[in-house]
Order: structure tokens, then C-alpha cells, then sequence
């Protein structure tokens, strides 16, 4: 995963939500050499940070203005919105983008249902369910055909090689 | 036809509020995502009852949300009150979106994102502590305007500055006027030459923060 390779080593990376997903996209643009900042309510939650990681961490709550300003959020060229809460994503992509002005926010919603409320706030979204549908739908087709189905993921494996 | 209000959580808040709003002639459904807090909500009388997180599409389709004239979001969630509003607004477009807002710091936020009203209770009860504060000089405070005009009531004492001069002699802030006296029994709209006597009751329209400087230059405390 390539991630900043192409573009100038000094974009400032604000991520919020240090799960899974905020702490393995923290550590792989540290590793290239962005600068990363990672905001997370519970500071037990940087442990899923590698020893490696080269940014910074504040422990505080993302929907909190003062939080967000201690970030520098106005020096952001990009934000990116990970925690386990819909509804708490939607707000923290709106108030990067509309009071902080934020160039780029992207924002990861669970449920794609909501999705018309981001449209007009040129928020970004990925939505978990429908990329996993798609990666399975595409490793279905790589098969060739539906009779496949029933064989094992071994077999598969080896018939798509 | 009877305007339909919808409340999306808030236990106690969503309780009083339905309670009356319904006895001023409202037809009120109310969506709890607390199933307790829905059987406490079905004691009421004529009120309908969804249990399911209002902040979900689906759960605001069920309810058949286009149908309604007004959403309040009551949720102790900033978040949770936000997305609904904004669901309500965009996907089903409710005319009138009301929310509450804990955090201060985001009533223009949230004005900013199109939701018509935002009613932040912690301003709220401050401003209710700072008035009962000045009790002594003030009767009365209304905030009107989302709490950016006040209306206050002004006894006049024997003892005031102000007592038997002229309307345009006196020093008033900017931003204030008197509206009305209340003298004895009847109530007087003033004019530049109308005298002040003790005993009367003037009525300030403020903007805020005006206010208190105002009753000081009239009650002379």
C-alpha cells in the first residue's frame, strides 16, 4: 500500500479513531512518511500503534472543538474519520469540512443508508459492507462460474492461480 | 388538520413535552431507543410510540417521517441529535427541525448545517441562574429569538434615578427601548415625552447583554 509515495512528504494527516482501521492506516502513512496525528477518546487505544509510529497522539474527544484545535486542525490537508460511530463520524466530517474547512475528509460509515446526508458537504465515504460485497462478488466471478461455489476455499485458490 | 410532531429520545424531556403538547391540540409520536423508556412513554394517552434509534433511515421510515410537521431530536447525544435533523431534513424533508445541544460550543454548528432551531440547555440554564441572580431588580426576563433579544420587566421604585423624567432624557444603552409601562391597571406605550413615575413597570426590549447594564442606569443599582 502506497499511500503518499507520489505526493509532498509534507501533508499533515489527521485521523480520528484509533480501532483497527485508524491504527493500521496511522502506522502504514507514518512508515512513508507523512505527518500523522491520531485523536482518540480512550489513550488505552494507541497501544494498537506499532512501536515504529512516528506521529503524534491526543487522547480527547473528536467531536470537541478545542480537541480538534489542539490537533491543529486548520494546518489538515487531510482527515480521515474512523471511529465505531456513525452518527459521531458524520459530525466530526462536517465540522472539519465546514468550520475548519478541511481540504479532503473522508469518512468510513457503516450504514451506506446515510450516506445523502455527506453528499453535499463534498465528504468522502467508504462504506465496509459494500467493499466486502464487492471483493466477494469479484472473487466469485474470478472463478468463472456460480458452480464453483460449493467447492473449497483451497480448491478455489489454487484454480485461480 | 392537527399539526404532527415527532420527538426522537430524551426520556424525561420527551415525556413533558409530549404531555403538553398533546393537551395544546398536537397529534405526537415519540421514538425511543430505550425500550424501558418506551413503556414509560406508552402511559401516556394519545401518544404513539416507536421503539427503535431514531438516527437510523429505516427506523424514521417506519414512523413514516414525511408525514410530520415538526422533529424535535432530544437525544443526550449531540451527535446522535445532528444526524437525525439532518436525515429528517434532507430525506424526508420536514419543515421544522428542532434540536438540543449539550456541548455550547456547537448551537452554530449546528445552525450552520441547516437545522432551524438549536436549543442548547446548558446556555439555557445558565441564563435562567444568571436573572434569578438580579431577582431583586428584574421581575421578570423572556429570551425571545434563540435568547438573542430579552424582554424584562422593570419595577421603578421611589428611590430610582429615573423617577419624573422624561423618556428622552433618560441614558439608555443602544440596544434598549422601552416598550410599554405598566402603570397601576393599565398598560401605556410610551413616547419620547411620557414621564416615569415610581410605581411603574417598564418593559425593556433588549438585545442580549444589554440588559443588565440598562436596569442599572435605571433603578440606579
Amino acid at each position: 500500500m502506497k499511500l503518499v509515495s507520489s505526493k509532498n512528504l509534507s501533508e499533515y494527516f489527521i485521523i480520528v479513531g484509533c480501532g483497527r482501521l485508524g491504527a493500521n492506516l496511522a502506522n502504514t502513512l507514518s512508515e512513508e512518511g507523512g505527518n500523522v496525528l491520531i485523536i482518540d477518546k480512550n489513550k488505552e487505544a494507541f497501544r494498537k500503534l506499532s512501536p515504529s509510529f512516528g506521529g503524534l497522539s491526543v487522547a480527547g474527544d473528536g467531536t470537541d472543538f478545542d480537541v480538534l484545535q489542539e490537533a491543529q486542525i486548520d494546518k489538515a490537508n487531510v482527515l480521515v474519520v474512523v471511529t465505531n460511530n456513525d452518527n459521531v463520524n458524520v459530525m466530526i466530517a462536517q465540522i472539519a469540512r465546514e468550520i475548519f474547512k478541511v481540504n479532503r475528509v473522508i469518512a468510513r460509515l457503516y450504514d451506506p443508508e446515510r450516506e445523502c446526508v455527506y453528499r453535499e458537504f463534498g465528504i468522502d465515504t467508504i462504506c465496509p459492507a459494500i467493499l466486502s460485497a464487492k471483493e466477494i462478488d469479484k472473487m466469485l466471478l474470478r472463478t468463472g462460474s456460480t458452480e464453483k461455489l460449493d467447492k473449497t476455499a483451497c480448491e478455489l485458490k489454487e484454480e485461480t492461480k | 388538520m392537527k399539526k404532527k410532531v415527532l420527538l426522537v429520545g430524551g426520556r424525561s424531556k420527551s415525556k413533558s413535552l409530549a404531555l403538553s403538547l398533546i393537551k395544546r391540540g398536537y397529534q405526537v409520536t415519540a421514538i425511543n431507543d430505550i425500550y424501558d423508556d418506551c413503556l414509560k412513554l406508552a402511559e401516556i394517552k394519545k401518544l404513539s410510540v416507536i421503539y427503535g434509534d431514531g438516527s437510523k433511515p429505516f427506523v424514521l421510515e417506519d414512523a413514516d417521517a414525511a408525514a410530520y410537521d415538526i422533529v424535535i431530536a432530544l437525544t443526550s447525544k449531540d451527535e446522535d441529535n445532528l444526524v437525525v435533523c439532518e436525515l429528517c431534513k434532507k430525506r424526508f424533508h420536514i419543515k421544522k427541525t428542532v434540536a438540543l445541544v449539550s456541548d455550547p460550543k456547537k448551537t452554530e454548528f449546528f445552525y450552520k448545517m441547516g437545522i432551524d432551531s438549536v436549543v442548547c440547555a446548558i446556555s439555557a440554564v445558565t441564563s435562567i441562574i444568571e436573572q434569578q441572580a438580579f431577582v431583586d431588580e428584574m421581575a421578570n426576563i423572556v429570551p425571545i429569538g434563540e435568547g438573542r433579544i430579552q424582554i424584562a420587566e422593570v419595577p421603578i421604585t421611589g428611590s430610582a434615578p429615573v423617577v419624573g423624567k422624561k423618556i428622552w432624557e433618560i441614558d439608555l444603552p443602544k440596544e434598549v427601548i422601552i416598550g410599554c409601562i405598566l402603570r397601576s391597571n393599565t398598560a401605556m406605550i410610551p413616547r419620547g415625552d411620557t414621564r416615569i413615575l415610581a410605581g411603574d413597570v417598564l418593559v425593556l426590549i433588549s438585545s442580549s447583554g444589554q440588559e443588565i447594564a440598562a436596569v442599572k442606569g435605571l433603578t440606579g443599582r
